[in-house]
């Protein structure tokens, strides 16, 4: 039960949208985007948001968009992780997407939601962080194409009334040897105690993780460790541990110590599988 | 003349069809035009003074009917020691403790103006485990200990103290038991508080009519309790309260007790009367409606080095939280069993329920016995295992057998207990123990089993009874209005089978009322303690009886014999020499019209009745006493798979032999039993309320509250032993609650084998393992 009432809108392009939000805000509307919805209605039933006007995103044509164009796979905003699951072209976001909650919840979750998502682990963003994708954002005066890099810190950096509108990410990277781990404190279905994906480009290993701190990263000192010259899987994967020390946190998942451990196992088998692969 | 057999028949429930297709209705479905909704406003400190609350912005918030606090209804409750204010008064005492209620046109509504409601607090000492509790200088829970109104005789609160009671079993030496002993050692357990978490959240409908009736719609185990509970808080004739309970969508103890009913009527009458609703959201649930108890014990046992058990002296402390509630009964029936179902000669236990600032417990499946059965279970593995003797054999050499004595020294009979020997037979060969019990596997993980034996009792009043009525329709079929209430199990379908077998008819002929209601059918203790079968079956064979006697009489004057030469069967009266002559129910049941135009006999109701027998109350200084009618006793197994890389399981299967007497439905007992196990392994595996430092639940929602999933459970095997309990309907004995009761023990049993190290708490994760095994630091390896 949502105890408060709200105003639903489905605009059908994109400069609707931005011009509905940006009126409905002025007169106080407090506006939100509405996806899949699965986070809002959640929330609003425990008084953890507020909004009397939800603009339901789902009726653009851009944010529909699942294909591959000029070399790029281009995915909209709405679509759902289910469908990107079963079209299946990127196999390292399929095999993430398909671990983030149940296949209920998965019908109805979109990427743009779970990238954008208050719960702090956005699993999706971690194959498009690997991938070096490109976000499209329809801003107040624009629509602009940008690194995914230049917005996402800890969590989507936008402005007021900003739109995700799409992903692209570009062929080379799609089928690349890639490896997607998740470990939760007991259950299959469950918020990740670590999820890891993992892809090798120009013999280089690159990783993303959530679940260890505080929100889904990336870190360049953490994979240059990682692949470093060392012999020693075990010393390398240390050191490369190691530099995480003060971002690795406590939660009821589990304590900072065992998640490091389980990192561990986690990375070993990524480097062997990933050295397996190149005999 | 003769009918197949009604029992030990797969009967499909009486209400499957209904519940399947989704036509069922259960209480908080339905919804009668201008029913008013209230929401409850909850503590957000687990302790601390009201100093005050202010309600003005609710009451004048949009639709807001009414706002009530602990102001106008200045009254205790509680089913053993009167603690328990509906609405906190003057001060909190746990996280989620119900402060005010709103009532609104619409629950949006209400939800609104509860959030309007502001309470000034005065943060207190937090008493946030039993360790804290038992202290010396403890701050108190209750200042009030000790001037509280007791409405049970043998429960002995200790002023000045958070100590609820102390229940002493005192039977034989200790001295000798353990100077017989050539092995003496001793651990120490600890058993977290949960959460029931029923699919149906509790929720409930009351009224007051103009005439002053009280009509109450719930989703309870035990209407009369109800009906008795709200006529002794609120000074209202219990003939002026009806309680109507349709379908419950699981119980497992957590509607038991009287809760959400007291704040219900409170707020019809605050609307005059109005009806109400209040329905827990599943957080609401979890925080502030009664949870599970938790158990913290330490047992020390001494045995010969041949294995034979000579003294067990324990000590359990069981966590009632902020109110007695039925906490208090928990940790006797922990004092009256724990031995386990072993004879052991030499046993004393002290067993304290304690108070703390955590949300207060009241029954859960297994009433206790679940806690000990974890303790008992991991000391006979323990010994096993010092001993070097096969764990299977360490329980049969001690299992208790008739003519041994109980800890209360109640005597053990034939007739009062199931087989327990064999029933660890049959678990060897299904679960292949002489296999071994350790398997290690080509990948370097291991296979491991670990197996539980179980006992128990039914720990109820001495006065507790049952009743059924019996009506005939115009063909002759037969309706069975009872009491008990239709929690999941399949009950009521057990007990049209009992009826039919009696009757000689087929169960299909027999029509249960699935709802009760308070004003049309007659008492039922309580829909608790694996008793209904037995209680309220018992119950039936005499109304049966009874039925039958009157049937015989009218078949006499219209066959012209007498009712000795009559047999009953397939809804006819024949006789027993010559079946060809007979007369059909039909005719007779609502009086006979014979064929010449004379009518003569009556209507015909049966009735039946059951009342406990011999029990008596627990004697104060060393326990003795009757405190249940029959043992149910069982053995278990759970096999795991261990990688002893990460420290990581899965569960592989997990099996149950349970003597039940007589299985009465074997697709619904299998069911039921199964229900028990999964639960069990929860508990095992992941269950458990987590408090920060000020003692709030961290995980009071299903995204952080892990239950058993669909997808993880392992193979469950499950069979039964049938030696016939005397005085069970049919020799059948409880068993709805037990498939839960040495899941836990079996569990840690196996986790303990595969690892080499000793896990005496649940839940047990991996990562409790890696930090056992590893020291809990990354940087060691």
């Amino acid at each position: 039960m949502i105890p408060f009432d709200f105003e639903y809108y489905k605009p059908q392009t994109i400069t609707d949208t931005i011009k509905l939000y940006h009126d409905l805000d002025l007169m106080g509307r407090k506006p939100i985007y509405y996806g899949g919805g699965t986070e809002f209605i959640s929330m609003a039933r425990m008084h953890n948001v507020y909004s009397e006007a939800v603009i339901d995103i789902k009726g653009i044509p851009e944010l529909n968009i699942h294909e591959m164009k000029d070399n790029e796979l281009i995915i909209g905003a709405a679509v759902t992780l289910t469908q990107i699951a079963e079209l299946n072209l990127f196999p390292l976001l399929s095999l993430t997407v398909k671990r983030i909650a149940d296949h209920t919840i998965q019908d109805k979750l979109t990427i743009g939601g779970n990238i954008a998502g208050t719960i702090i682990y956005r699993e999706s963003v971690l194959p498009l962080m690997v991938a070096d994708s490109d976000i499209v954002i329809a801003k107040k005066d624009a629509v602009d194409r940008l690194p995914l890099k230049d917005v996402f810190n800890k969590r989507m950096n936008l402005e007021k009334g900003d739109l995700i509108c799409q992903i692209i990410i570009k062929k080379e990277y799609l089928n690349l040897p890639s490896i997607h781990v998740k470990r939760t404190k007991v259950e299959k279905i469950d918020y990740p105690l670590i999820t890891m994906v993992a892809l090798e480009k120009d013999k280089k290993i690159r990783t993303a993780f959530s679940g260890l701190g505080g929100y889904p990263f990336r870190s360049s000192k953490f994979e240059q460790l990682l692949n470093s010259n060392k012999s020693n899987k075990d010393t390398k994967i240390k050191d490369a541990i190691n530099s995480l020390q003060s971002f690795i946190t406590d939660d009821l998942h589990g304590s900072s110590e065992y998640k490091k451990f389980m990192l561990h196992n986690m990375l070993y088998e990524a480097l062997e599988n990933f050295e397996e692969g190149n005999k | 003349m003769n009918i197949n057999s009604q029992i030990g028949v797969s009967t499909p429930r009486k209400e499957s069809w209904d519940k399947v297709t989704g036509r069922v209705k259960y209480n908080g479905d339905i919804i009668p035009t201008g029913t008013l909704h209230g929401k409850i406003l909850t503590s957000v400190y687990s302790h601390a003074e009201i100093l005050s609350i202010n309600t003005s912005k609710a009451e004048i918030s949009s639709g807001v009917q009414g706002v009530v606090t602990s102001a106008q209804i200045p009254i205790l409750t509680g089913p053993l020691i009167e603690d328990r204010p509906p609405l906190a008064k003057d001060k909190v005492r746990y996280f989620g403790e119900p402060i005010a209620i709103v009532v609104a046109n619409t629950e949006e509504e209400a939800e609104r103006a509860v959030r309007l409601i502001e309470v000034n607090y005065k943060p207190l000492p937090v008493i946030n485990s039993i360790n804290d509790a038992i202290k010396p200088d403890a701050s108190l829970v209750h200042d009030s200990l000790g001037t509280y109104t007791c409405d049970a005789d043998d429960i002995f609160p200790k002023a000045h103290t958070n100590i609820v009671d102390e229940i002493n079993i005192r039977k034989g030496d200790m001295d000798i038991g353990f100077s017989e002993s050539d092995i003496i050692f001793e651990s120490t357990f600890k058993l977290p508080q949960s959460d029931h978490i029923a699919m149906e959240t509790r929720n409930v409908k009351a009224e007051i009519l103009p005439s002053g009736k009280v009509v109450i719609y719930t989703s309870t185990q035990a209407p009369s309790s109800v009906q008795k509970d709200l006529s002794k808080a609120f000074s209202i004739p219990e003939s002026d309260i009806a309680v109507k309970v349709p379908l419950v969508g699981g119980g497992f103890g957590g509607k038991s007790n009287t809760f959400l009913e007291y704040l219900a009527f409170i707020a019809s009458k605050a609307v005059n009367g109005k009806m109400v609703k209040i329905s827990n959201t599943r957080e609401q649930d979890i925080m502030s409606a009664p949870s599970k108890i938790e158990v913290e014990a330490t047992l020390k046992i001494g045995a010969t080095k041949d294995g034979m058990i000579k003294a067990l002296r324990s000590r359990y402390y069981v966590n009632c939280g902020a109110y007695s509630d039925s906490g208090p009964r928990m940790a006797r029936a922990i004092a009256s069993e724990c031995s386990g179902p072993y004879n052991i000669e030499n046993i004393y236990c002290d067993s304290l329920a304690v108070y703390t600032n955590h949300p207060y417990v009241t029954a859960y499946r297994g009433f206790g016995h679940l806690s000990l059965t974890f303790c008992i279970e991991r000391m006979l593995d323990k010994l096993a295992k010092k001993l070097d003797i096969d764990p299977l054999e360490l329980r049969i050499r001690n299992g208790i057998s008739p003519k041994d004595l109980s800890p209360t020294q109640a005597k053990i009979k034939p007739s009062n207990i199931g087989n327990l020997s064999k029933c660890i037979d049959r678990l060897k060969e299904l679960i292949h123990w002489d296999e071994g019990s350790i398997v290690k596997m080509a990948n370097g993980n291991i296979r491991a089993k670990g197996v539980s034996c179980f006992w128990k009792t039914s720990s109820s009043p001495i006065d507790a009874s049952s009743a059924v009525i019996l009506t005939l329709t115009s063909s002759g079929e037969i309706n069975l209005n009872c009491s008990v209430v239709e929690i999941g199990p399949g009950t009521k379908t057990a007990l049209a089978q009992i009826l039919a077998e009696k009757m000689g008819m087929d169960v299909n002929k027999i029509h249960v009322k699935l709802e009760v209601d308070t004003e049309t059918a007659p008492i039922h203790w309580k829909t608790v303690a694996s008793m209904s079968v037995f209680m309220a079956g018992n119950a039936i064979i005499n109304a049966a009886e009874d039925l039958m006697t009157q049937i015989r009489h009218i078949g006499s004057k219209v066959l012209d014999c007498s009712p000795a030469d009559l047999d009953i069967s397939n809804q006819r009266v024949y006789l027993k020499d010559n079946p060809n002559i007979f007369i059909d129910f039909k005719d007779i049941v609502h009086g006979y019209k014979d064929p010449l135009g004379f009518a003569f006999g009556k209507q015909i109701i049966g009735h039946g009745t059951y009342f406990m027998k011999d029990l008596t109350i627990m004697n104060k200084e060393t326990g003795m006493g009757y405190v249940g009618v029959s043992w149910s006793v069982g053995a278990q197994a759970v096999e795991i798979e261990y990688d002893p890389l990460e420290f990581s399981y899965r569960l592989i299967n997990a099996a149950t032999v349970i003597d039940a007497g007589k299985v009465i439905n074997p697709k619904s007992a299998r069911s039921v039993i199964m229900g028990g196990m999964s639960m069990g392994l929860g508990l095992s595996t992941r269950e458990e309320f987590i408090f920060d430092d000020d003692g709030m639940i961290e995980n009071s929602s299903l995204r952080t509250y892990k239950v058993m999933r669909f997808g993880e459970q392992p193979e469950y095997i499950v069979d039964f032993i049938e030696t016939p309990q005397g005085d069970g309907p049919f020799g059948a004995r409880g068993m709805g609650e037990h498939g839960i009761l040495g899941m836990p023990a079996a569990f840690a049993n196996a986790i303990s084998s595969a690892t080499e190290e000793e896990f005496d708490y649940i839940p047990i994760t991996p990562e409790s393992i890696w930090k056992v095994k590893t020291g809990g630091k990354y940087d060691t390896f």
